[in-house]
């Protein structure tokens, strides 16, 4: 661990980052700061850049310009393993082998903790063991993917990422196919993830009311760049709402929790 | 070590034996023990079968059918499409076509020479599929169709340069061609083997990397997985297996594509298991096909690659009929 910093530098960081088609860059010349050991939503109409944002930041994406800083260190100057080791990422609608049992999915998690000729240690199976445990998949881990549903299937693909053991996850759209209580469902376990191991979230999300009652931070972004960041409380709002998603809303507090609930009214 | 792993040894020791044993001249397993051992009391005439017929014929399919299990293993997970294969993919095609020239076009026979040949030849193709499929990455579908575009292409040329060549050297061209282990000799086993001893290993070390490259290539790469580099490499080695192969037997069609789902059935998914398993699933068809050609109608012959391809075409319409629901 590091020494006492008087101000430990951002969980995640980008300054200046272009990335897209050459020509064409989707995102141009965006900065980004992701606090630590919380949940932060990316939001924005379709199109505006998020999943890009997730994908450049986790360097699935190559960058036209612009660096990322994972925990203050340039992702630039790390082997991609070395950065797998810190950041888990789970892309948009994954796809694994044909048959492929879920205890076969979640094992691959620990590839970028293993060397090539690595056996398969102690450690391993225990971070296995537990990301079934968390996602409460033990009893199915020796049935096909192809055979569970498709809340489950997410899961499975959760806790792959949860057996690498990073301290931080990126998921771009987790609950996207899902319905109602499977989104709960993945939302409370990556919610619990950050309450009670201190993980850093970062998920795009396309429903702003679950954005608003489970991230503790709201990243809001329109045509590449970030039109507005903060607490729900900060973001969530009429003007900000009507600003980025080019709708009429109304914004009130949420009976259940107190956290800003939107109502899309009309198109603009 | 498994059930299903020793069921296949078995099978495939067994399947060898019987080639020993079975032919114009059946001998007994006695015989065939007497030879292998040398034992001085065997007749020389059952000596010499065994030894200098049956024995590099048996071996030749075996190592054969090895190369083009393993190959399809490696190019169905690196494609990421059960159907893919060096085979349908036209890299046999490229091998054979480029064998061809050399053996019409040049009139020669040198066995050294050949899996060079081929392996230049499969080498071309699958750059051309590649570059020609590439379009911003290269999705799976779009390599199979233009591998299947390219491998009729090269049937096509390898027809072209039959139609005109010399009437001897094409038909000479025409047996290898149809993929048979029929003109085994020991110099051939030799070369084969010494091709594969390579690729099969590398292949072997890698096998975990084959794990995680089959989950595309997103999830390969948030994992830490350096994926242009896994992928060319084992599309090189799945490439030099193909060659090798073809060399040695010609167009031995349908084993690449049915080994590898057969070993899978048997044996899961992890590569470490799964690349024996492919290389036995193949061995036994070669072997068996071979068996079948040179049993069924004897005194005259199948081609090994008629056979396989008699079973394999009805096994990939078999294929395609399942999957008529997957999506993409």
């Amino acid at each position: 661990m590091s020494q006492a910093d008087p101000k430990p530098p951002a969980a995640l960081a980008a300054s200046d980052l272009s990335t897209g088609y050459p020509g064409a860059l989707i995102i141009d010349g965006l900065d980004l700061e992701i606090p630590r050991a919380t949940f932060t939503a990316l939001v924005g109409p379709n199109g505006c850049g998020k999943s890009t944002l997730l994908r450049a930041v986790a360097r699935l994406q190559p960058l036209h310009r612009g660096t990322v800083l994972l925990d203050g260190r340039a992702i630039a100057q790390q082997s991609t393993k070395e950065i797998a080791r810190q950041v888990g990422i789970l892309p948009q609608a994954p796809e694994a082998p044909e048959g492929l049992s879920v205890a076969d999915l979640v094992r691959q998690g620990r590839y970028p903790h293993r060397a090539l000729f690595g056996r398969w240690a102690e450690a391993d199976a225990r971070a296995c063991a537990d990301a079934l445990d968390v996602t409460g998949l033990t009893s199915l881990q020796d049935r096909p993917l192809d055979s569970l549903s498709g809340g489950q299937k997410q899961r499975a693909w959760i806790a792959m990422t949860l057996a690498q053991q990073t301290a931080m996850l990126l998921l771009d759209e987790p609950t996207t196919y899902l319905d109602l209580a499977h989104q709960l469902e993945v939302l409370d376990l990556l919610r619990a993830l950050v309450k009670e191991q201190g993980a850093t979230v970062v998920a795009v999300l396309h429903d702003l009311n679950q954005a608003a009652r489970y991230a503790d931070h709201i990243v809001m972004m329109k045509d590449g760049a970030i039109l507005a960041e903060g607490a729900p409380d900060a973001t969530v709002t009429q003007a900000r709402i009507e600003a980025v998603f080019d709708i009429k809303a109304m914004v009130m507090p949420n009976p259940v929790d107190g956290t800003p609930l939107m109502i899309a009214v009309t198109r603009r | 070590m498994s059930r299903a792993l020793i069921l296949m040894v078995a099978a495939t020791v067994l399947l060898f034996a019987v080639a020993l044993g079975q032919g114009d001249q059946a001998l007994t397993p006695g015989e065939i023990a007497g030879a292998l051992l040398g034992d001085p009391t065997t007749s020389p005439v059952a000596s010499m079968i065994v030894m200098e017929v049956r024995l590099p014929r048996a071996l030749l399919a075996l190592l054969v059918g090895v190369a083009l299990g393993v190959a399809g293993a490696i190019a169905q997970t690196v494609m990421r499409n059960p159907l893919a294969e060096p085979g349908l993919l036209g890299i046999n095609g490229g091998a054979a076509f480029a064998a061809i020239i050399l053996i019409v076009g040049f009139g020669l026979r040198a066995p050294t020479l050949l899996p060079w040949c081929a392996f230049a030849g499969a080498f071309a193709m699958a750059l051309a599929i590649y570059l020609l499929s590439w379009r911003n990455g290269a999705s799976s579908i779009r390599i199979i169709l233009i591998g299947i575009g390219l491998s009729s292409l090269a049937g096509a040329a390898i027809s072209f340069v039959s139609a005109f060549g010399d009437v001897a050297a094409v038909q000479r061209a025409q047996v290898w061609l149809a993929g048979s282990v029929y003109d085994a000799r020991w110099e051939k086993v030799t070369i084969l083997a010494a091709w594969l001893v390579i690729p099969l290993g590398a292949t072997f070390v890698i096998s975990r990397e084959l794990d995680l490259i089959g989950f595309g290539e997103s999830s390969a790469r948030g994992l830490g997985q350096r994926v242009h580099v896994v992928g060319a490499l084992a599309v090189l080695m799945c490439t030099i297996l193909s060659a090798a192969a073809v060399a040695a037997a010609g167009l031995i069609g349908f084993v690449g594509l049915i080994a590898p789902h057969i070993a899978r059935r048997l044996v899961g998914h992890r590569h470490l298991r799964l690349l024996p398993a492919a290389g036995l699933v193949g061995a036994a068809l070669v072997l068996a096909a071979d068996l079948i050609g040179r049993t069924v109608i004897a005194p005259a012959q199948l081609p090994a690659g008629l056979v396989t391809t008699l079973i394999g075409a009805p096994f990939f319409g078999f294929l395609l009929w399942r999957r008529r629901h997957v999506a993409g």
